[in-house]
């Protein structure tokens, strides 16, 4: 890794529910511009990795800091204002608004104008309108999601909405981007595509990246680290070569799958 | 992130011209011809209707006010209200009490209701928006029957329960709307009423209209449509609820401030339950989450009692006269708006503005084929 200043740091963070343990004692670092990838088994707590740093869960015990600030005590209104942006395992988009106003959405905390200065249109809130709405379109763009127009995306293919969660979590200009199952239920074209503009993100937008994805062979491709979870513990954290030989991960996880 | 996406700046130049677009207001050709139509109807309107039509069109303006407002809770935040008959109920004896007590001209006491409404949506939001789907209902229909009492008992601002006469000034500089005279052409109280009214409907929709195309109204859309993601993507779900709250509040209470005026007598009986219920079936029936289905909405809800009242002589089992056996035009009027709104959730769950809607969407999706 090129910068290696640690953006991420996570200790010890146990997560129950009632007597199920979903994370036990997760401890991982993520460096600046790095894209970490978190794989294991279903119901291995990958998701709930997302939900925890979102301030959705609240760990019983452990610390994450994004850049020193501590994020267990938000809410999951201010992870957004910090720089964290996700993507949902399940579709999660704003279904009756179009692609350029889910963009907008991803822009909500950037934006300011209220109550009465949007209603009266004229000067500040139209500024802001324009500006920010040729930012979105320039997204857009960059996700190839320029030609669905005012259409509201829950008409749209399930390929495109899951493109259209990218560029809304794009659209917020995060530090942290947690995709979740990014290519799941895509055809092959569709995830080479998708494999494409993540690449480009870290690349040319170097933000560090969180992916917990299924195919194996994607993760191995993109990621820089690779985090193994098992019932919720910490198996193993390398790089791609170094998981793929770990024995105890052949056990738990690429044994089982293969 | 700007170097790179400024590469791609003229890739498409379609999504270019298309985000500025959704900019403009009137941006297609049958939008502008729209307008023009409703500029000529507001213009001619009182000069070829009678004046018992443009009563009735003049009711159906205050009810598209306070449509268009239930509809910014309803349609575009997806958060139910039966309170709505409330909020008109304030409205209309703060324009009493502006207006008459005070004799505030017609601009103060219009703000006055819309401040009032405002403020008390902000004190009752944070409890009610707690709740959610038919919680927010109950709790919402409590707020009816509170007011009530209130309306019943607050004797020196709302003359309890026999009611008070509302005689707030509908001057505006020289204008009075109540006895409109343009160049000698003198125009009835329906008349000049009726350009009052419907010019508050114009801006209430204007207002409403960039509301929703700008910060808070997409994150009341958001919440409607996907409330967790929402909240992570940095709206405050609380905040926003109740803020979508005082919006629709304020305009329920400046629909009831006309309402009082152009009525001049007002009683606190009028707020009660059915009149929330009308509203909620405006929506309905119009069509939630677009500006015209309420106002659509609200036009045939006021039309046809009046309609209904008319023909009664030609439905049989309708008594006309009392005294005469059969159901009164009221308990057929109530009977009738029930089944409405079964009839349009279970049929046309969209509304009278959802066949335009989906004809839009057919030919905006082409050539995709769903
Ligand atoms: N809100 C919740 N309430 C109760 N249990 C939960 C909740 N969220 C997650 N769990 C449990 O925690 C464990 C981890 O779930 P999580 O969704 O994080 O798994 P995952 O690794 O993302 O799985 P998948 O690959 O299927 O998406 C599971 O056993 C799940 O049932
Ligand atoms: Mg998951």
């Amino acid at each position: 890794m090129a910068n290696s200043k640690v953006l991420l740091d996570v200790k010890d963070v146990s997560l129950s529910f009632g007597g199920l343990d979903a994370l036990k004692n997760v401890s991982y670092q993520v460096t600046e511009g790095e894209l970490f990838a978190v794989i294991g088994p279903n119901g291995a707590g990958k998701t709930s990795i997302f939900n925890c740093l979102n301030a959705v869960y609240k760990p019983q015990t452990g610390s994450a800091k994004l850049d020193g600030v501590e994020l267990l005590d938000l809410r999951p209104a201010d992870t957004a204002e910090l720089g964290i942006a996700r993507t949902f395992q399940n579709l999660a988009l704003f279904t009756n608004l179009s692609v350029i106003d889910n963009l907008m959405l991803g822009r909500h905390h950037l934006l300011r104008s209220g109550p009465i200065s949007g209603p009266l249109w004229w000067g500040k809130a139209r500024r802001e309108e324009e500006v920010q709405r040729r930012r979105c379109a320039e997204i857009a763009d960059f996700l190839d999601l320029a030609d669905h127009g005012s259409m509201p995306v829950g008409a749209l293919p399930y390929g495109v909405q899951k493109r259209i969660e990218m560029g809304r979590a794009l659209a917020m200009e995060p530090r942290l981007l947690l995709l979740d199952e990014p290519v799941a239920g895509m055809n092959q074209e569709e995830t080479e595509e998708t494999a494409h503009h993540i690449l480009q993100i870290r690349r040319e937008l170097g933000i560090a990246t969180l992916l917990v994805e299924h195919q194996m062979d994607l993760v191995m491709d993109l990621a820089d680290r690779v985090m193994v979870l098992d019932f919720g513990q910490v198996v193993a954290i390398g790089e791609p070569a170094e998981i793929q030989r770990n024995e105890r991960v052949h056990q738990v996880y690429l044994g089982g799958a293969s | 992130m700007t170097a790179l996406l400024r590469r791609s700046d003229s890739a498409n130049p379609g999504m270019r011209q298309g985000h500025l677009d959704s900019v403009a207001l009137f941006s297609t050709g049958w939008k502008k011809f729209g307008l023009l139509l409703g500029l000529a109807i507001y213009l001619l309107g009182p000069l070829m209707l009678s004046d018992f039509q443009l009563s009735v069109i003049d009711y159906a303006g205050i009810a598209a006010i306070g449509a268009i407002g239930l509809n910014v809770l309803t349609g575009y935040t997806g958060q139910i209200s039966l309170g709505h008959g409330f909020f008109l109920g304030a409205g209309a004896f703060t324009a009493a009490y502006f207006g008459g007590n005070l004799d505030l001209p017609l601009p103060l006491w219009l703000a006055a209701a819309a401040v009032v409404g405002a403020l008390i949506g902000l004190v009752i939001g944070p409890f009610a928006l707690r709740l959610k789907g038919s919680y927010l209902a109950i709790i919402t229909l409590g707020l009816v029957f509170l007011g009530q009492h209130i309306f019943e008992n607050w004797k020196s601002v709302t003359g309890g329960l026999s009611g008070r006469a509302v005689t707030a000034p509908v001057k505006l500089g020289p204008v009075d709307f109540a006895n409109l005279d343009i160049g000698g052409k003198e125009f009835s109280r329906e008349g000049g009423y009726f350009y009052l009214i419907w010019a508050v409907v114009a801006l209430v929709a204007l207002l409403v209209k960039n509301l929703m195309r700008t910060r808070l109204g997409r994150a009341f859309q958001a919440v409607r449509d996907r409330d967790a993601a929402a909240e992570v993507i940095g709206v405050r779900l609380a905040r926003t609820k109740v803020m979508s709250f005082v919006v629709s509040s304020s305009l329920a209470a400046v629909a009831g401030a006309l309402y009082g005026s152009f009525q001049r007598f007002v009683n606190p009986e009028e707020f009660g339950l059915f009149l929330s219920i009308e509203f909620v079936a405006m929506i309905v029936i119009g069509g939630a989450a677009t500006i015209y289905g309420p106002v659509l909405g609200a036009l045939f809800i006021t039309a046809v009692p009046f309609l209904i009242e008319e023909w009664s002589d030609r439905i049989p089992g309708v008594a006309t006269e009392a005294g005469e056996t059969g159901i009164t035009v009221f308990a057929l009027n109530q009977a009738l708006f029930g089944l409405l709104i079964i009839g349009f959730l279970v049929l046309e769950p969209r509304g009278l503005a959802a066949l335009w809607a989906r004809i839009k969407v057919y030919f905006l999706a082409w050539p995709f084929s769903y």
